[in-house]
């Protein structure tokens, strides 16, 4: 076995396949390009290494490797964060993890091969079955199972915030929709501090305007509270897309899924006091479809109402839908295990909240689709 | 404050004529008692009729005014007697014990004492003043049936059907029961004799009559609805003779429990333990508070600015007490 062109580095070194001209290896460095099946419409080559797909050289090495390889795209540009070793480095290895758990055993096929065999004049050379493992599923051909694994992000959560995130792995990308569509709310813990106002509504911009607020009692951020409260209440419920006196409204408040079923602007569901020390207070907000940032312009309009002005110190995600803050993974459990055992303990909980809040919108969608046939019949039958 | 027009808020004395009492009075006025120890007795509870009221006292009994054509103030029903601007508050003593309750009917009284025992007196043609016959009663007296040696903790009543709730948590009820609210006992639409209501719906707290439907709380914390009308469950449950309950997922989360109910004539209230008002029936020029003039066909929950400490209903309107979260 001969080196290819240009390099006399060995066979299995990367450069060597750098070096050598077959289409798909012309500037595709770090795409997935199953250079197997390419490889079937290159010259046929009696050299083993050239049916070794591509791609094993870009598997999830541990180390160095990953890094250099990865490096580049902008998509892929929080992954090379030097704390590979650390934190963030636990989401690339996790690929490297599960290709360490068992695998599956290779196929068996039967296969004749010449064989010594006891005959009437002495051994004779005849074809004998034997069962081998197939070689397209040897490890080193195939490469490792998993190299990438995909990772999506759940409701954003922006950079000055903390608490709870949700990500979904691999094939649970697609549930990440779902729950995108069935509108829950989240929790959110959200700090203020009366007697300033800035550029950006949190404490960290550029300063504006300080103001007295000695006049600010409790009761007063109440009514205040109960406002926002009630304006958003309406609200929810012309998003909701539901007259509140049929029995398919009644029933579904029983359910709890009385809902917005649509985009909607930002909608607080429920918004009260937790403290209240001046200059400080802390609130609780529940809300849907809102942003970060339109939690800190509330605190800002809130401080604008009492005469005041506040501005947010502190953005804190309690719960998003059925997520809790119990559940969630800390940043030193970010590891193969506790991110496996993560997702085994909540998938059962996943699919029944999904069911139960979609299952009525799913249902209301094939009761129009009936009405529709109907009146389709209808006009044919003219 | 509120209408005047029978007295039922005694002579409030007119600015402009000191000789005239105002027919509608319409800020927050007291009202003179003739208490023996004005300084010393305090009033426990008030309650409204149609066109009568009655006070308790601590000390000194109960005290009621406005319309007597009925004998609902508890005297002698004078022929042709002019109830407007009158100055007459009855204090009624002919009672066996101490009045710890009283309740108004439409146009009847009741009254219950600290022995678990129930007076009456008033309008009986439906029977609501439950002593057995479908007459005006002008002197409070006690009451039989079923009633008789048991020891009630709690009476109810709003417009012509009355019910009772013992210490055992068991229902007792009489008056109208044209619109089913006697049904599981009786086929008549008027009793007057107080009847056990044997519900199975566990230990019953708290008991509220409406107009034309009934509520009750049991111990659990669970409301039950029973009756005519808009009753709680959906546009499509407008009358049912037994009690059904309320999922208690209406009333806000299903760990925090309904502690109080209170009814209107066409309105239901609850309040939760957390403070929460929850509203729902006839929304009659918006009574209910939810910011719509529709009717609410399920408890809704109403947005105020504080904890509400309790709720009471009136024909078109409703009034909380309502205390800061501080």
């Amino acid at each position: 076995m001969s080196a290819p062109d240009g390099c006399a580095k060995g066979p299995k070194h990367p450069a060597a396949f750098r070096h050598s001209s077959t289409p798909c290896c012309r500037g595709t460095a770090f795409r997935d390009a199953p250079c197997g099946r390419k490889r079937i419409s290159a010259p046929a080559q009696e050299v083993w290494w050239d049916l070794i797909p591509r791609r094993i050289w870009r598997s999830e090495v541990p180390g160095a490797g990953a890094m250099a390889l990865h490096g580049g795209s902008r998509r892929e540009a929080w992954l090379t964060v030097p704390g590979r070793g650390g934190a963030l480095g636990a989401w690339l290895r996790l690929p490297g993890g599960l290709n360490s758990l068992e695998q599956r055993s290779p196929r068996q096929h039967v296969r004749f091969l010449p064989g010594f065999v006891e005959g009437e004049a002495g051994k004779e050379l005849t074809p004998v079955a034997t069962r081998l493992p197939v070689l397209a599923d040897h490890p080193l051909v195939k490469g490792p199972r998993f190299t990438r694994l995909k990772v999506g992000a759940g409701h954003r959560l922006d950079v000055k915030s903390s608490g709870v995130f949700v990500l979904g792995v691999g094939q649970g990308c697609r549930l990440l929709t779902d729950m995108y569509n069935a509108h829950f709310t989240k929790d959110y813990t959200v700090r203020g501090l009366f007697g300033k106002a800035t550029d950006d509504f949190s404490d960290t911009g550029k300063l504006i305007e300080k103001t007295t607020f000695d006049h600010i009692t409790r009761e007063k951020l109440e009514r205040i509270l109960a406002v926002i409260q009630g304006s958003n209440h309406k609200a929810l419920l012309t998003y909701a897309n539901i007259d509140l006196k049929t029995q398919e409204a009644y029933e579904l408040a029983v359910k709890g899924l009385l809902r917005p079923t649509e985009k909607s602007p930002p909608l607080i569901t429920a918004i009260r006091c937790l403290e209240f020390a001046p200059p400080e207070f802390q609130l609780e907000i529940q809300c849907l479809h809102e942003t970060q940032q339109y939690l800190r312009k509330i605190v800002h309009e809130i401080g604008l109402e009492l005469k005041s002005t506040a501005v947010c110190t502190q953005v804190r995600r309690t719960r998003d839908g059925f997520f809790t803050l119990d559940k969630a993974l800390l940043r030193t459990h970010w590891d193969m295990e506790n991110i496996q055992k993560a997702i085994q303990d909540s998938r059962l909980t996943v699919q029944t909240e999904l069911e139960k809040s979609l299952g009525h919108l799913e249902r209301a969608a094939y009761d129009e689709h009936i009405e529709m046939d109907q009146v389709e019949e209808g006009d044919a039958s003219r | 404050m509120g209408l005047n027009k029978d007295s039922q808020l005694s002579f409030q004395r007119s600015r402009k004529d000191r000789t005239k009492s105002y027919e509608y009075v319409l800020e927050p006025s007291p009202i003179p008692l003739p208490l023996e120890k004005p300084q010393e007795t305090r009033v426990l509870q008030v309650s409204c009729g149609r066109a009568h009221s009655l006070v308790l006292t601590d000390h000194e009994g109960v005290f009621s005014m406005g319309n007597n054509s009925y004998g609902q103030c508890g005297r002698e029903v004078v022929e042709g007697e002019i109830y407007s601007e009158s100055h007459v508050i009855n204090r009624l003593q002919e009672f066996d014990g101490r009045v710890v309750q009283v309740v108004c009917g439409q146009d009847h009284s009741l009254f219950r004492t600290e022995k678990g025992e129930i007076y009456s007196c008033g309008w009986g043609a439906d029977g609501q003043t439950g002593l057995g016959h479908y007459n005006v009663t002008s002197v409070p007296t006690k009451l039989g049936g079923d009633v008789a040696g048991v020891n009630i903790i709690q009476v109810a009543s709003y417009a012509d059907c009355c019910l009772a709730v013992s210490d055992e948590g068991d229902i007792f009820g009489w008056g109208n029961s044209e619109y089913l609210q006697l049904a599981c006992v009786t086929e008549t639409t008027q009793v007057n004799v107080p009847r056990h209501l044997p519900f199975k719906i566990g230990k019953v707290k708290e008991a509220a009559c409406g107009g034309t439907g009934n509520a009750v709380l049991n111990e659990e914390g669970n409301v039950f609805v029973w009756g005519y009308g808009i009753l709680g469950k959906g546009p499509n449950l407008l009358e049912t003779a037994t009690p059904e309950m309320i999922p208690p997922t209406l009333f806000g989360s299903s760990d925090v429990r309904v502690k109080h109910l209170c009814c209107g004539l066409s309105q239901f209230a609850a309040l939760n333990e957390r403070g929460e008002l929850f509203v729902w029936g006839k929304n009659i020029r918006g009574c209910l508070g939810i910011g719509r003039m529709e009717d609410q066909y399920f408890p809704w929950r109403v947005t105020i600015p504080g904890e509400v400490v309790a709720v009471a209903c009136g024909v078109d309107h409703m009034v909380t007490l309502v205390k800061s979260w501080i």
